[in-house]
């Protein structure tokens, strides 16, 4: 079995008209037990960016700590928020440093770009080469899954609210033929001058 | 001159090499099939490929077995030729021993047992048996490697069977849909997103493409389409 | 018996073409004439199959069967019963989430299914043949211990090669209630309270905090039913549908079946009002 789907954990991002959505679902397992079922697996890194980071429990959490370092000092030097696409080369950048001894996450960067406010999304592989897709991103276990969803569900130029309903309909489906993801999700739609979170009321076994 | 400086001859060296054989090999290629109330439709990509090459791109992975019975194989290729030749020769057999065609149910649970047979050597196939059953309702019979077999209305299997299935469950089994309940679907609504779905799954899945061959089964018999999908 | 035919020379002369084509069909069909007979595996032992993990092209072979069960059942003042949920995954796939993974072998008999999905399927059928075979040769029904013999016997010559089975029998016979638990390791034990299964453990925490001889029978409906739903919220291959039989002195009858998402709300509702409440 894989490291990556030691805990499990699924993630979706969609770029849609002049909004964004991630989503991820709530359960933190080891191989077959739950053992929570309020898991956050994605964390706001600026005011339009947010970061998801499926895969091992433990490195999400110390790849979140040290992106938000490194997203801080990076503020305070230069006294302007941190663009998606800088977030995501320095993100690709610190996996690559771990070239030979990887974090085990799969990132999902979702966001958008300041002044402009152009969407942006990314995934990249455990050792931080970047996937920059016009439509959608995923990762987790379920990644599978959710590409035969999102392929047929995403179209192009999908408001906030139908982004919203893509999204949840892709990651629900998802992650119900999937074993070790689940248990609750958490969709982000972000746009311009709001940012929804909602949860969403799903299977739990 | 030395043993040390002699250059070294891989193909003459005297350790004795160990080349695994691998009886199996994944063909690759999906199957989906959707029953409705008088019919039943089943698609399988037409691509038969082995790691990164194409054999062909015109394969039909449906076998009809009778008027009403057609399976549908993906996987190990030569496994599958062997199977249905058996199972070709079993219908025969019943035939002119019973003096009737066997049913669509009957063959299923023939296909299980010839399947576990086969316990400790399977057969690499992920197989779907669709057919009318005994009262003319559409029937699909999904399949494990070994013969564990289920009857439902739809399912995706082979190589994009994990894309496929929960767009299904979602589209035809209304799951996660509120207040939507789950309903035979038509004919047109069945091959539209049976057609969809292969869409789907040819952009994401390099061992499904070329094209789809659809069989669709109604108490008239069985009528074949073809459906393009990209070949890249 | 002459020298030729101790050679296997005895169809030199034979038309040969007929023969082969009997033989090749019927040698893949052997468990059709003889239901206890499988196909030997070209190796020595059938464990060695994990060795075939790659094709030629160095793609994964994934031969996966469907696994992964919570089933449970109890004997108590009204008989037994019996509660499974309906998942099926294969690896991490969730191959089906209606499976029924309680045999109805005949009226007085329920078999529950846990560990190789085809292990068992196959090997009920065959059990559920051999006991209407007892009943026909012996005019009366089987008893509960004789067909858990048959099938402990009949697995137990299997041994070692790998077959996957959990179950549980139960029925009711001249002497009562019964409930065995058999496995492909060769066990078979009679007892009152049985789990098998990837959520056994979880199951039994709520099962045996909840289990008195003396239940009602809608307590021990509720029981059962609860004991799987928790299984199934944490065990990642259990899930779906939780199934309820109760084996009665009449034979066996179909109590309910109830999704886990229901289940789990339902429950939810009831522990918040107790919250208030207090």
């Amino acid at each position: 079995m894989s490291i990556l789907a030691y805990n499990g954990g699924a993630m979706v991002a969609m770029k849609g008209e002049n909004c964004v959505s991630i989503a991820a679902d709530r359960r933190f397992g080891i191989q077959a037990q739950t053992l929570a079922t309020n898991f956050e697996k994605i964390f706001e890194m600026g005011p339009h960016l947010y970061v998801g980071l499926p895969g091992l429990a433990t490195d999400t959490q110390t790849v979140m700590e040290k992106l938000r370092f490194r997203k801080n000092l990076y503020e305070l030097k230069e006294n302007r928020p941190m663009a998606p696409k800088v977030f995501s080369a320095m993100l690709s950048h610190m996996l690559y440093e771990k070239r030979f001894g990887p974090f085990f996450v799969e990132p999902v960067v979702a966001g958008l770009e300041p002044k402009t406010y152009e969407p942006f999304i990314c995934n990249m592989d455990l050792i931080g080469c970047i996937n920059q897709p016009k439509d959608f991103v995923v990762g987790g276990t379920a990644s599978a899954q959710l590409y035969g969803m999102c392929e047929a569900l995403w179209e192009p130029n999908l408001g906030p609210d139908e982004l919203f309903e893509t999204t949840s309909q892709a990651l629900i489906n998802a992650f119900d033929r999937d074993a070790i993801s689940g248990w609750g999700a958490t969709v982000y739609i972000i746009e311009k001058d709001k940012i929804t979170i909602k949860n969403l009321k799903t299977r739990m076994d | 001159m030395s043993l040390a400086l002699r250059p070294s001859f891989p193909d003459y060296e005297s350790v004795s090499k160990h080349n695994n054989f691998n009886p199996y090999s994944d063909n690759g290629g999906s199957v989906v099939a959707i029953a409705g109330d008088d019919f039943v439709v089943v698609g399988a990509d037409t691509r038969l490929s082995a790691g990164f090459s194409i054999y062909t791109r015109e394969q039909s992975k449906l076998f009809p077995l009778s008027a009403n019975t057609v399976l549908g194989c993906s996987g190990c290729w030569c496994d599958t030729l062997t199977l249905t030749r058996i199972l070709k020769s079993r219908m025969q057999m019943y035939q002119q021993e019973h003096n009737k065609t066997m049913s669509t149910t009957a063959c299923a649970q023939m296909l299980s047992i010839i399947l576990y047979y086969k316990r400790f050597f399977p057969y690499y196939i992920s197989n779907m048996l669709v057919g009318l059953d005994d009262e003319g309702k559409g029937c699909v019979y999904s399949y494990d490697p070994v013969g564990h077999c289920e009857r439902r209305t739809f399912r995706a299997s082979g190589s994009a069977g994990a894309l496929l299935q929960p767009l299904l469950d979602n589209q035809i089994g209304k799951k996660n849909m509120l207040n939507a309940k789950e309903e035979p679907v038509s004919k047109e609504a069945a091959l539209s997103i049976l057609k969809d779905v292969f869409i789907s799954a040819a952009e994401r899945d390099i061992y499904t493409g070329d094209s789809i061959l659809i069989n669709i089964i109604t108490k008239d018999g069985t009528t074949e389409e073809t459906f393009q999908l990209r070949r890249d | 018996m002459s020298l030729i035919e101790l050679c296997g020379m005895e169809s030199f002369t034979a038309p040969k073409i007929d023969r082969n084509f009997e033989d090749d069909i019927s040698k893949f069909c052997g468990n059709f004439s003889c239901n206890m007979e499988l196909g030997v595996p070209p190796f020595s032992n059938p464990m060695q199959l994990n060795q075939f993990s790659k094709d030629e092209s160095g793609r994964d072979i994934k031969i996966q069967f469907d696994h992964g069960t919570t089933t449970l059942g109890f004997m108590y003042q009204g008989g037994v019963v019996l509660s499974v949920d309906s998942r099926a995954t294969g690896g991490q796939f969730i191959g089906s989430q209606t499976m029924k993974k309680i045999v109805e072998i005949n009226d007085f008999l329920l078999g529950t299914l846990a560990g190789g999905a085809a292990d068992c399927v196959y090997w009920d059928r065959v059990l559920a043949k051999q006991c209407r075979m007892y009943e026909l040769r012996n005019r009366e029904r089987i008893s509960v211990a004789a067909a858990s013999k048959l099938m402990s016997n009949m697995v137990y010559n299997y041994k070692g090669m790998g077959l996957s089975i959990g179950m549980m029998l139960a029925g009711w016979d001249k002497r009562g209630p019964q409930l065995y638990y058999i496995d492909s390791e060769g066990t078979r034990t009679p007892g009152k309270v049985f789990s098998v299964g990837s959520g056994s453990i979880y199951a039994f925490g709520v099962l045996d905090s909840g289990y008195r001889w003396d239940l009602t029978d809608e307590e021990a409906y509720d029981l059962g039913r609860r004991a799987i739903y928790h299984a199934t919220h944490r065990d990642a291959y259990s899930g779906g549908i939780v199934r309820v039989y109760h084996m009665k002195q009449t034979g066996w009858i179909h109590i309910d079946n109830n999704d886990c998402t229901d289940l789990y709300y339902k429950y939810q509702e009831e522990k918040e009002a107790i919250e208030n409440r207090v």
